[in-house]
């Protein structure tokens, strides 16, 4: 006759803990089932009641993680971290949409204008202009008391600051990025030319936030979009050519702000703190 | 009375708006109410103990730690529940993603545990039948009592709460007061309101602002003894300026110098307050 098996004490500890997968929880139920001197060694207490109710409640009750938060934990991202991007006002409200027409747009025109083969560089511009604009304009309603009805409050916990700004601002940065990035295969001309936004919108985004640390990121990102088409302007009406923004020689430039102002708005950082003293 | 919250010549101006005027007060464990007429500068007081507000000069040292330090600042906001005065929510939140969007900010990331901390700020305020509700269905009272969940996550060593019983029913301003008393066994709990039964019924020690200094400090039962004396019941209203009014039973209440034929009577914590703001009453300038 086979010598009755019981339940290794160490087993019996991590159920009554909770610490085991749901597959062996049933199988030691099964046994606990079957056994008694199995179940007088487990300790039936108050203790262990909670936490087995806890673990049934949290699988019951847990809430459905939002499309969204699901898609980014596919891609790796931290939980607790999805869902704090997920509240990103920016991403939540009609930027994306915009994004999206303002992206569709451009490749349109790009297409009208490039059936003329004389003017097929020129029917790259609008593109070109629009990209680097559209993560700024996510920046300026990703974080703040006028565009965050939650601020003040986010404003008192340990993450405050730095730490919400930087992590909304990337994320409409790969949003954007990504939006744009889809788009630009479907743009006429060479690859050379059709991604020349990547580092203006680099660099454009590394100054709104560098600016954000001394002022509101809406001004800031404001100020630079201003400033940025009033740059396109002045090329296209004084040097005659709209496409000098995005010369190699330009894009050196782009690049260097770029390695200059993320280090720069990392020292600053504290200042995106609202109790910090201005 | 052991201090857990000290300021000292706090001050702070809103353009050529003098809101903090060198203002001075400490209080310690329990629950202290903080009373003021508006724009007293109730909420800049809290808003500068809760971080989210830095204060132009002045001192504040709350658990210890020093607010205008970075390092102990957070250390400060990893031990703080903060109700603001008027809390902003994602409407297209349920009330439990809500919450738990705070606990996140609040560095809770076991995602078990996160939840059942959740679940029981919840249950605290009487809500978690509503867990998977938007917020945007809420009446005004629940936003105030969701609020107010999301400032007891982490089981917080000091609590700022702005008016906190504003918008609450009879019956959740009695259970409100059952849970911050509870809570002010063995924490710091301060309140601004403009509820003096609140403050009589709930708070061991008052604090009265006005124009942005604390022109009283101690028990309610103190504040109520600073209008010993000056509280008539009569038959007739007075004919004079003195501050009255008619009660249910038709007689006239009267603040100050007694009428002819008045007799005294007791004084409550309202009156005490209305007599320390001096008049006029309520104006802040
Ligand atoms: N962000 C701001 N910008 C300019 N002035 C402000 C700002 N916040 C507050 N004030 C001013 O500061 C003063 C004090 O405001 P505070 O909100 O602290 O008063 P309060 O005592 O909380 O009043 P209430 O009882 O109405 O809530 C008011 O005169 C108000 O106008
Ligand atoms: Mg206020």
């Amino acid at each position: 006759m086979n010598r009755p098996w019981h339940l290794p004490e160490d087993l019996i500890e991590r159920y009554v803990t909770g610490r085991l997968e749901p597959a062996q929880v049933l199988s030691v139920e099964s046994h606990l089932a079957r056994c008694e001197p199995c179940r007088a060694a487990v300790p039936y207490e108050r203790e262990w009641l909670a936490a087995s109710w806890e673990r049934i409640e949290d699988l019951v009750d847990r809430p459905r993680a939002r499309p969204v938060a699901r898609l980014l934990r596919r891609f790796g991202v931290p939980g607790h971290v999805a869902t704090l991007l997920v509240a990103t006002p920016a991403l939540a409200r009609g930027w994306l949409v915009a994004v999206t027409a303002v992206t569709a747009f451009a490749v349109a025109a790009a297409h009208l204008v490039g059936r003329d083969p004389a003017a097929a560089f020129d029917g790259l511009l609008p593109f070109l202009v629009a990209a680097p604009v559209l993560p700024l304009a996510g920046i300026a309603v990703a974080y703040g008391p006028r565009v965050d009805p939650v601020h003040e409050t986010q404003a008192a916990t340990p993450l405050a600051g730095a730490r919400v700004l930087l992590l909304r601002a990337l994320a409409v940065l790969v949003t954007a990025m990504a939006l744009t990035g889809a788009a630009t295969p479907l743009l006429p001309g060479p690859p050379g030319l059709t991604t020349a936004w990547l580092l203006p919108a680099l660099a454009l985004t590394a100054t709104t936030l560098a600016l954000s640390t001394w002022f509101p990121p809406p001004v800031s990102a404001a100020v630079l979009i201003v400033a940025w088409l009033g740059a396109v302007l002045a090329s296209t009406e004084l040097a005659g050519d709209g496409l000098a923004l995005f010369s190699p020689a330009a894009q050196v430039v782009y690049g260097l702000a770029v390695a200059a102002l993320v280090p720069l708005v990392y020292l600053r950082r504290a200042r995106f703190d609202p109790g910090e003293s201005r | 009375m052991n201090a857990t919250v000290a300021v000292r010549g706090l001050t702070k101006k809103y353009g050529r708006n003098l809101v903090l005027d060198g203002l001075t007060l400490e209080f310690g464990r329990g629950v202290t109410g903080l009373l003021g007429p508006n724009g007293a500068g109730k909420t800049t007081l809290l808003r500068s103990l809760a971080t989210t507000l830095a204060p132009d000069g002045g001192e504040v040292r709350a658990l210890g730690l020093d607010p205008a330090d970075r390092g102990q600042r957070t250390d400060l906001r990893r031990r703080l529940g903060y109700l603001p005065q008027d809390p902003g929510f994602y409407p297209h939140f349920t009330l439990f993603e809500l919450i738990e969007y705070v606990a996140i900010l609040k560095e809770m990331t076991d995602r078990r545990e996160r939840h059942r901390e959740v679940r029981r700020v919840l249950e605290e305020v009487g809500l978690s039948d509503r867990a998977k509700t938007k917020v945007r269905k809420l009446s005004g009272g629940m936003k105030q009592r969701l609020a107010l969940a999301q400032a007891l996550l982490g089981e917080p060593d000091l609590l700022i709460l702005d008016e906190p019983t504003v918008g609450l029913d009879p019956e959740q301003r009695m259970r409100f007061r059952a849970l911050v008393s509870r809570l002010g066994e063995n924490r710091t709990v301060l309140l601004s309101t403009h509820q003096t039964e609140d403050v009589a019924a709930l708070c061991e020690r008052v604090i009265v602002m006005k124009g942005g200094r604390a022109v009283f400090q101690g028990t309610p039962r103190e504040l109520a003894a600073a209008a010993s004396g000056r509280i008539w019941i009569c038959d007739a209203p007075p004919g004079d300026s003195r501050l009255f009014w008619r009660t249910a039973d038709g007689r006239y209440r009267v603040l100050g110098d007694p009428p002819p034929g008045a007799s005294p009577a007791t004084p409550t914590v309202e009156d005490g307050y209305l007599l320390v703001l001096g008049e006029p009453f309520g104006a802040a300038e």
